[in-house]
This record gives C-alpha cells, structure tokens and sequence, in this order.
C-alpha cells in the first residue's frame, strides 16, 4: 500500500470511534478481556508446564542462574507477567471465537458442543497458538557459539543454555503438531503450519540485518514484521473461524483483525521508548519502526554519518543520543501515523461482526495499541 | 504343578502358558518376550525338568545376559504370574533370575552347540530367517538370485524425491541454502526407501497395482524431512562439526539459524502432511515429531538401576528412530488399506527394523573408523550416552557402571569404556539383539501377500545387519 495513502490517515489519531472511553490502560483491556472468555488465559502455566520434560528442563535452567544465556528472560516471563502479555494471541483467538458466534449450520455436529460461546476445537487452537509463540521466542533466543566472547561467561553455559532452548522449543513445537492433528481439520493444519513457517522466515531476517547495512525499507520493514509478529495471529484468527465453519468473508475479516492488530502492537511497542518522556536510558533495536523509517528519511549516507556521532571509541552505540537524534526528524511520527493506521484498520474489520461483548474487548484492544 | 509325563510333554504346556502370558504383556517389551521366551523355558526346562540345580553363577554368560532382558520384564512376569503351570513357572523363574552373578567367559559358539543338542526342531526353526511360514500366504523366499536389491527396486520411485523435497521448501536466499543443504542426495535415503517398498508391498497385497500413490509418495518425502529436520536439531545439541562428509550447518551459519532452518523444514513437512488431507495420517506422523523430541530428552537422564537402563535405552531407540520408520510405514498402509490387521503388519515391521537399524548404528560407532561414517566414532561415548555395546559389557566390566553414571565425564573414561566395549561381548551381545529384531521384522512382513517388494523388505534387514556405513 502507498505511503502516502497512510499518511492521511493522520488526522484519526486522535479520533475516538466509539462513543465508549476506550481505555487506555493495555493490561486492564487484556484482563477485562479476559473475564469475557471465562478464565485467565495462562493455559500454558499447568498443562505443558507441568509435563516431566519441561520440569526437567526448569530444574536444567535454574543451573542458567547467574549466567547470560537469554533463555533465563525468557524463562522468567512464564514466571512473572511481562508486559508483552505472553497470553495475548491466545486471548484474542478465543475474543475471536465468540464473537463470531455459533456455526452457521444448526445441523452440524459440533454445534451443540460450544461451551462459553467458544467450540472445544476453538480454545485448542488457543492453546496451540501460544504454544508456537512460546516455542518461537524460546528458539531465539539462541545463541551463536561462535560469537562467544569470555565477557559472556563460561562457554559450556551458553552451550547448556543452547541445548536447553532447542529441546524445550521443540517440545512445544510438537505439542503443537499433535494438538494439531487432534483438530480433526486438515485445512487448518495446513494454515497453521504455514504460519510457521512464515514465523520462521520472520525471524531469520530478524537476525540477518545489521546494524550498518541497513536494505530495510518500510515497505519490507511491514513485510517481515507480518511474518515475524503479525501471521501467527492473522491465520489463528482465520482458522477459529474455519473451525466453526464459518465462510470465507468472516475468515478474512479474522484474518485482518489479526493481521492489523500484530502489526499495531509491535508498532506500538516500538515507540514506546521514543514516545514516553521519561528519563531512563534508551535500549531499543536498530530494525525497530521508528529507527527504519528514520534510516529512509535521512538517507544512508546522513544515518551513517549519525551513527558515528553517537559511537564511543569502542564503536558502542550511545542509545539515549540516538533516540535524541532520531526524534529530531518525523520517523517517530511516521510510526506513529502507522500505528494509528493498523489500529484502526483492525477496528474496521470488527464492525461487520455482530455487536457482542467480546466484539467491543477486540475493538478495546485495537484502540489501546495506539494510545501510549 | 505336575511333573508327569516325559519332558517334551512339560516344554509344550510350558510353552503354551508363554505365548498365553507373552500376549498379556505391554507392547514396548514384546520384544523382548520374543527374543526371551524361547531361552527362558529352555532354562526353566533345564532347571525344572532335569533337575538340575543351576544357580545363576552357572549359567553361561550369553544366557545371562539375554535372559538378563528377563529382570526388565520381571514385573511383567510377575504380573502374570498366577496359579496355573504356566503362571508357576513363570513365578519361579523370575525368583530364580532376581539373583545376579558373577561374570563368566563362554563364546556364543558354544550357546549354538548346545542349542542344537537339546532344542526341538520348531525351535530351531525360528533362527533360520528363511522358513517362516503362515497359512494360508506360504512365504517362500526363492534363491538370492531372484531377489532384486531392495535400493535398485525402489530407485525409480526415489529419483526425483531430493528435488521434490526441495521444491516444498519454498523460501528465500540464505534459508533456501540451509534447508537445501542436506537434501543434496547423498544421503542413504533409507527411510523413503522402506516406506516406498512397504506401500507398493501393502497395495499389491490390497489386489491394487504395486504403484505407488501419491499420497504414499509423499510420505516417503514428508518422513525424509522430518528426519532431516531431526538431524539439523541434533547436531546443535551434539555440537557436531560434520555429518555426511561436510561441515553441519550449525558450524557455518550459527547455531541460531541451524534451528529455524530444522524448525521451517519441519513446517513443510507437516504442510504437505496436511494436503495428503487425511486425519489419521496426519495424527500418526504427528506423533512421530512428539517421539523425536521425548526420545531426546530421554537422553538428558540416565538410570541408576542397570535394569531399567537398558529398557531405557530401547524405549529411547524407539522414539528416536524406530517410531518415525514405524509410522511413515502404518501410513502408507492406512492409505491403501483400511485393515487394521495390515496397519499393524506395516507398523511392526518398521518398529523391528528401526530398532535394528539402531543397535547396529550403535554398533558402528564402536567398531568403524571416522571416515566411514561420515561422522567421528565413539560419538555417543563422547556425549555421554551409554548405548548397547556398552550397557552389554557394563554386566562383565562392571567398573563401567560408575563412569555410566558419570556420563564418561571424567578424563580417560572415554578410551577406558572403549577398551572395556572391545574386550567384552559387548558388540556380540548387541549383534545377537539385532538380529532377532530383524527376524521379527520378517516374521511380521511375511504375512502380507508375496511380491518383489515384500521380499525386498526381507531382504532389506540383512542389508541392516550387514552395514558398515
């Protein structure tokens, strides 16, 4: 899509659709939402949590303690509530679910089989969604050996640490693949590991660009934050519907409610640093919204040049001098535009379900990516 | 319980009681009450029927260390115990083999000798591969000539699988490269090759045409990549350099990278696992990534109890190996088929084969040298893990149970265990356990219906047996 069709979308961000005060408050939307699906989310603390291999793992990583391995952050968001909502894609499966409502054939066997408003088949799904969320942020956090510098520590942690992220990943990952199969729906095995395979492809590149090299475009930027944040959530949305057999116009509907609500999100999270005047230093990616948008607007040559502004001797990047250069020119507005784009596209795609509870968490959700 | 009557009369009711009490015990140690049931009323005869008082300490080591499987299913003996003859017996003899002893030398030449005194002909009947018979399907394996090579049978439907694989790995620049990598058809292409030969062997069996269907074909191709997926994820485990003759991908490109490569080769495979568009298809390959991923992390622990190892030890070779053979088997046979009978046929077969396929891998990484193999040897040694050769020679050296424990974690425990595995019977011992796998495998595929294929497959356990690579 054009940039330029974007930008008029400027003037919405301050406008509130609802007549309703949307909160503004991320973690009371999530909570609120989540007493509309019945019970607190957090399907992945007992079941998987609580099978021997991952208590074996736990009891392998409490060894972590005290080392660098990324694993160990990871492993404390299970344990503490992040503000990333671990939970979040799982949530919004099941919002989805119910305000789609019942299947449209009253025939159909599973039609009577809805608990809550949400089919069985559904909240499996949920679960599933988180399970390969979990499995991919485990993943990445895996650490090339061969960057290894004594300053991280002893090598044999980092290999533990290693061996430890691929086994409990991929122990979710084939959590996933049977609870999958379970579903009884070929055509949503099909979807949902195609959407794996995009997370991949989403992720690879994450680690691809460096930090002076820059070929991210926004239009590319866009492109591979769907497949790194935005498919999992886009085709999981799809596939509740597919579940309740649902047609293909609320299954597209879905499916852009959750593709516009990722990229919403990550945007949102993106700017966070660069929007909230606070005085803590600055720690953000260089592939971060704000950061590429600048990089385009400045061109490659000024970037570099501001790079070298804000780098000591040792070529370490001073964060807070960047983020000050970098919010001297219109990239943190430009992100800002967007976020408020995807955040009201989301919305829009919620007004063709029927009025519901459930529809007006989903639409809460989408105003609150982009309040700040 | 009646001694009556002459000896031969006892070994028969006695034997009969087996089967009965074989069939009531749980399918992962099956195995072993094939492989322990024969020697263990020979033992029983022996120390029932002609009175002899053998005390453990007398029982030549090959007994004992077959019938030590026995301690592995004692409590399922136990279970079976009862009070009729059979049940008796069965109460008597896992009292008897609760006692360990002392290690002592004796050749398995000699276990032959004495096996062909006193066993009965149908006995001996069951290690000659080339006479299992069941009505009504005789199975009559015609001279080696006949037989065609199971890899040349199989090639045509081979050729193009690496391309195939390829062209379903759709993505861009670097990953393409990483997930190309090892399908570049130099690997042994095994697992297609026996999932290839068993659906044309169960769809001739089926009266349809010995042509491979679609949906089979990809099969073959879904079970390549998911082992090749499997492999990619082991060695960042392993911290392996090379596989295959070239350096593995986690040593090129980073370990992070080596992952998503295994993780997208995996979504692929489930992808096209899901266009077949069959659900119990889809469940039971499924469940082959679930034993892949719990079979390796069976190889986090070890057992304190040297019983419980080597169940250990074969309940892990099932899931890392033989389940994903096994399954990729039962579904062709699902697709072509809809007798469970012949699922089951299917499934055995790959389960037998894949666990041979195994021991003799485990075999191999004791007695063949680095280049072969394509991978350095002594590797499961070197990781820590205690494989057949060992567990075997841990029961006459029993110095190795400690550095078992140990994980051969400590200098110098590495070259001792080896000396250890070499010096013992070790690979004898895991050689003899291979064997009866295989011949089990051909037990189970002789009851499919006579083709070029199945004899194949029969003839594909000696090629397992006789690997050097």
């Amino acid at each position: 899509m054009a940039w330029r069709s974007r930008l008029s979308y400027i003037g919405w961000r301050h406008l509130s659709i609802f007549s309703n005060p949307s909160p503004s408050n991320w973690t009371k939307v999530v909570s609120d939402a989540e007493k509309i699906v019945g019970y607190p989310t957090s399907f992945m603390s007992l079941r998987c949590l609580l099978s021997d291999e991952l208590s074996n793992v736990a009891m392998h990583v409490r060894k972590l303690v005290g080392t660098k391995h990324p694993l160990l952050n990871t492993a404390r968001g299970f344990v503490y509530d992040s503000r990333n909502n671990l939970q979040m894609r799982g949530l919004i499966v099941l919002l989805m679910s119910k305000a789609a409502g019942p299947c449209p054939s009253t025939s159909d066997p599973i039609h009577d089989s809805m608990v809550s408003g949400i089919y069985p088949s559904q909240r499996n799904l949920a679960e599933i969604t988180e399970l390969i969320h979990t499995a991919f942020l485990v993943h990445r956090g895996i650490v090339n050996l061969k960057e290894w510098t004594n300053s991280d520590g002893p090598l044999k942690d980092m290999q533990f640490g290693n061996k430890m992220a691929v086994l409990s990943g991929d122990f979710l990952l084939a959590n996933a693949c049977t609870g999958l199969a379970q579903l009884n729906d070929t055509k949503v095995v099909e979807l949902i590991s195609s959407a794996i395979g995009d997370v991949v492809q989403g992720i690879y590149h994450e680690s691809s660009t460096s930090a002076e090299e820059g070929s991210l475009t926004v239009a590319s930027w866009e492109d591979q934050t769907f497949l790194s944040h935005g498919a999992l959530l886009a085709k999981s949305c799809q596939a509740a519907m597919k579940l309740a057999r649902h047609g293909n116009e609320s299954q597209n509907l879905a499916f852009q409610y959750g593709k516009h609500l990722a990229l919403g999100h990550k945007l949102n999270s993106d700017l966070h640093t660069f929007v909230k005047s606070g005085s803590e230093p600055a720690v953000f990616s260089l592939d971060s919204a704000p950061v590429v948008f600048h990089r385009q607007i400045v061109g490659p040559e000024r970037w570099r040049h501001q790079l070298k502004q804000v780098q000591n001797m040792a070529r370490q990047i001073d964060y807070t001098k960047l983020r000050g250069l970098i919010k001297t020119e219109r990239g943190v507005s430009q992100a800002l535009d967007l976020c408020s784009y995807h955040g009201n596209k989301a919305l829009e795609a919620m007004k063709c379900f029927p009025p519901s509870e459930a529809r007006s968490a989903l639409e809460n959700m989408a105003c609150a990516v982009t309040k700040f | 319980m009646s001694l009556e009557g002459t000896g031969k009369c006892h070994t028969v009711t006695l034997r009969r009681h087996a089967v009965m009490a074989a069939g009531k015990m749980a399918a992962p140690i099956e195995f072993a009450a094939d492989l322990c049931i024969p020697r263990l009323f020979y033992i029983s005869e022996m120390a029932l029927f002609q009175q002899q008082h053998i005390t453990w300490e007398d029982l030549p080591v090959p007994y004992r260390v077959v019938t030590g499987h026995v301690p592995l299913l004692v409590e399922e003996l136990w279970r079976c115990r009862g009070a009729d003859a059979g049940g008796a017996a069965l109460e008597r003899l896992c009292c008897w083999t609760g006692v360990a002893g002392s290690a002592e030398e004796l050749s398995l030449t000699r276990l032959q000798q004495e096996e062909e005194q006193t066993v009965p002909p149908m006995r001996r009947r069951r290690r000659n591969r080339c006479v299992y018979t069941t009505p009504p399907v005789c199975c009559s394996i015609c001279s080696d000539a006949k037989l065609k090579d199971p890899f040349s049978l199989a090639q045509k439907d081979l050729q193009n699988l690496y391309e195939e694989i390829k062209k379903l790995l759709v993505s861009k620049a670097e990953l393409k490269v990483l997930c190309d990598y090892y399908f570049d058809g130099k690997g042994k292409a095994f697992r297609p090759m026996i999932v290839i030969l068993m659906a044309r062997a169960c769809n001739v069996h089926s009266n349809k045409e010995g042509v491979l269907l679609p949906a089979q074909r990809s099969i073959a191709m879904i079970s390549e990549m998911i082992h090749t997926a499997s492999l990619v994820h082991d060695d960042v485990i392993d911290d392996s350099d090379t596989r295959r003759g070239k350096n593995t991908i986690n040593k090129v490109w980073g370990e992070r990278k080596a992952i998503l490569a295994g993780d997208f080769i995996l979504s692929a495979a489930s992808m096209a696992l899901a266009r077949i568009g069959n659900n119990t298809v889809v469940s039971v390959l499924s469940q082959v990534i679930e034993d892949l991923v719990r079979g390796e992390f069976m190889q986090l622990g070890s057992k304190e109890n040297e019983n419980e190892r080597f169940k250990h030890y074969l309940e892990k070779t099932f899931k890392k190996t033989a389940s994903l053979i096994a399954n990729s088997c039962k579904a062709v046979s699902i697709l072509v088929n809809s007798d469970p009978e012949v699922h089951e046929i299917a499934y055995q077969y790959g389960r037998n084969v894949g666990i041979a396929f195994q021991l003799v891998d485990d075999i191999l990484d004791f007695t063949s040298c680095a280049n072969l193999l394509g991978k350095p040897s002594a590797a499961d040694l070197k990781l820590g893990l205690a494989t057949g050769p060992v567990l075997f020679a841990c029961q006459q050296f029993p110095e190795l149970h400690a550095m078992i424990m140990r994980r051969f974690s400590s200098d110098g425990d590495v070259d001792r265990a080896w000396q250890y595995v070499l010096k013992s019977d070790g690979v004898e011992q895991t050689n003899y356990l291979a064997q009866h796998y295989c011949q089990e495998a051909i037990r189970q595929i002789s009851r499919l219906r006579p083709s070029t294929e199945r004899d194949a497959l029969i003839q594909l356990t000696e090629l397992v047996l006789r690997r050097d690579k």
